[in-house]
């Protein structure tokens, strides 16, 4: 079973070698790898030429990446891996054992841990331990051809939320597995600004993805694992006042994103 | 070729290290191949201030703080004219040869590392601020007009970052010893640590991973192998599995590479990380965290770098420990380093063609009458 991994870039080069570098110590014996840049302007695409089987460029944002690489790959199974996640070496075989073992599963999970520096990137190491098993905020990577292929793939409308929608569509059509090993997510060094002017850009596309998805939306956002294991909250007081003060931080960018958003439509609207 | 090599160290600093290994190995291959070379160091107590070392001249002046002053006072009255190249090798400071040297002579800067997240382990907190983000961000910016000579790709990652354009790699050296342990790996799964028992190590990490991967592989062990400030409270707090060498003879620690199965390096950061490729000369693979040098060395060494966490250490432990046990791997003779004889060469090469005249400095006419060089030298020896 040949495995695609297909990897979305732009200006990715802090991350990107370890990233490819990972995927290309798969212990599985069949892996072929994939980088979709966007016109990256830094050393991207030198470093994704050392590791990758192709190269494409293809835009405009990184669901339609996404599926442009899925064109392109000749795999039996495609996984969509970020630019700045380090696979463990069995993940790939763990794939093949899982498809393999169970051919009603039609797509995986791998759950993930976070790396970074500083006080606010282990605030999030500890955030994403607790939402490991939330089947409201994990979204599966690894899909087999013809189920990618029946969904039409990724929505290319979406720019943020495009996981959860790919989630969800998912799950209408086939049975979501997982493996145990897993995604290193480095989110390098956070920092609150950056945080808030990310998620008001986000904001966007929550607005269109609420629209779309009225119906199961709400669970998303109520991120209710965090409060699932108050243990592991009470343990980290400090780690727990960090993780509230991001959150937050998040929470107000995505408002003053759906804000923007809103404000623009009836703006156009208003236009016409 | 006339050569002055500016480190702040040689080999006879009681704090000597790894970069005056290199430079030790370098420059006595120059001398020989009948280059008249030159090293300015900090001085050392009960040697001399100029003695002949291996066929090249070591001058001693000023401490590990007034040395860069005292190297610039030196070449004003006795080094102006008398070379054709100067040599800044940069140990977190720069001499800044590119600066004053305005003789015409030609400058280019050697640099193993930078220190950067180093600062916040050795120096007080007041201190490493003010030397990561202030001290070293200006002198680096300095110095990236110069050229430099960088020894790993993670070292001219770094130099990129201050501005630095003008970066050529040469590679590290390593010398095998003569007589390689012929010994069988453990029967049981065990993994080496070497390396002083100090935080930018990081040998609690080793421990920790270790101890997380033995849920796993209950009878894993590992071997810390090193001396320094933090072993006797490493020792003390031994966790079951752990045993604490100390510091050993080579023999002793070349005998306990080869019998482990892996090794594991933690550093914060490194120049290249040359124990990485002692582990592979002696057959034993490394896993190592994602830090500049570690990648360097462990990459070309043919092992795996991991994200920088005890938790990601042990889960590639636990995957890839039973393929090290069942196969290990050959013995890299250099492990991904070059031999000795190779880096001088290539050094030299890439001095010659990369070391230019300081911008806006003018040609000199060099000094060429011997018996007033001669004086010059005598000068430099009282």
């Amino acid at each position: 079973m040949r495995i695609s991994f297909v990897v979305p870039t732009r200006n990715s080069a802090r991350t990107l070698d370890a990233c490819l570098a990972s995927l290309r110590t798969q212990t599985h014996p069949d892996v072929e790898v994939l980088v979709v840049d966007n016109g990256s302007t830094d050393a991207t695409t030198e470093i994704a030429g050392r590791h990758a089987d192709q190269v494409l460029q293809w835009g405009p944002e990184r669901s339609a990446q996404r599926n442009h690489g899925t064109d392109r790959s000749t795999g039996d199974v495609v996984v969509f891996i970020d630019s700045d996640m380090v696979l463990e070496p069995h993940i790939a075989t763990q794939i093949h054992d899982r498809f393999t073992a169970r051919p009603e599963v039609g797509a995986l999970i791998i759950p993930e841990r976070s790396f970074g520096d500083g006080f606010l990137a282990r605030c999030r190491q500890l955030e994403k331990h607790l939402y490991v098993g939330d089947a409201a905020v994990e979204s599966p990577r690894a899909f087999r051809r013809e189920i990618i292929e029946k969904l039409g793939g990724w929505d290319e409308e979406l720019t943020a939320a495009e996981d959860w929608d790919l989630a969800d569509r998912t799950r209408e059509v086939t049975a979501v597995g997982r493996v145990t090993a897993w995604i290193w997510h480095d989110e390098g060094r956070i920092k609150l600004r950056a945080t808030f002017a990310k998620k008001r850009y986000y904001g966007r596309w929550i607005d269109q993805y609420v629209r779309m998805h009225a119906d199961s939306s709400g669970s998303k956002f109520a991120r209710t694992a965090l409060l699932r294991k108050p243990g592991s909250l009470l343990r980290h007081p400090m780690l727990t006042a960090g993780l509230a003060t991001l959150k937050l931080t998040e929470a107000a960018g995505l408002v003053m994103g759906i804000r923007d958003s809103r404000a623009a439509a009836s703006a156009s609207a208003g236009a016409r | 070729m006339r050569i002055l090599v500016l480190n702040w160290r040689d080999l006879a600093h009681p704090e000597a290290g790894g970069a005056e290994v290199y430079t030790e190995q370098v420059l006595r291959r120059w001398a020989a191949a009948g280059h008249e070379v030159t090293l300015f160091a900090a001085a050392v107590a009960g040697r001399p201030a100029a003695e002949i070392v291996d066929g090249y001249r070591v001058v001693r002046a000023g401490s590990r703080f007034t040395v860069y002053r005292e190297a610039r006072r030196w070449w004003d009255r006795y080094g102006r004219g008398r070379f054709d190249v100067v040599v800044d090798e940069t140990n977190t400071v720069p001499f800044h040869a590119h600066e004053w040297v305005g003789d015409g002579a030609r400058t280019i800067a050697l640099v193993h590392q930078t220190c950067e997240e180093i600062w916040h382990i050795n120096a007080p907190p007041l201190a490493a601020h003010l030397g990561r983000y202030v001290l070293e961000p200006n002198w680096l910016r300095r110095l990236a007009g110069a050229p430099i000579l960088a020894v790993s790709a993670s070292t001219r990652d770094a130099l990129a970052r201050f501005g630095a354009a003008d970066v050529t790699v040469v590679p590290e050296g390593y010398e095998p010893p003569v007589d390689l342990p012929r010994v069988a790996k453990e029967p049981t799964p065990t993994a080496v640590f070497c390396g002083r028992m100090v935080s930018y190590k990081r040998p609690r990490e080793v421990i920790r991973a270790v101890q997380l991967a033995r849920r796993e592989v209950p009878g894993l062990r590992l071997w810390m192998i090193g001396g320094g400030p933090m072993l006797d409270r490493l020792r003390r707090e031994a966790p079951e599995g752990v045993e604490f060498l100390g510091r050993v003879p080579e023999e002793v620690k070349h005998d306990r590479m080869a019998r482990a199965h892996v090794h594991l390096a933690t550093s914060v950061r490194e120049g290249w990380g040359l124990v990485v490729t002692e582990a592979a000369a002696m057959g034993t693979s490394t896993i190592a965290y994602d830090v500049p040098g570690l990648r360097d060395s462990t990459r070309a060494a043919g092992g795996v770098v991991v994200p920088p966490q005890p938790e990601a250490l042990a889960r590639w432990l636990v995957e890839l420990l039973p393929g090290l046990t069942t196969a290990a791997p050959a013995p890299l003779p250099y492990g991904g380093a070059h031999s000795w004889d190779d880096v001088a060469t290539t050094l030299l090469a890439a001095v010659d063609q990369h070391a230019r005249v300081p911008d806006g400095v003018r040609a000199a006419t060099p000094a060429t009458d011997r018996s007033i060089r001669e004086n010059q030298l005598r000068g430099a020896d009282a």
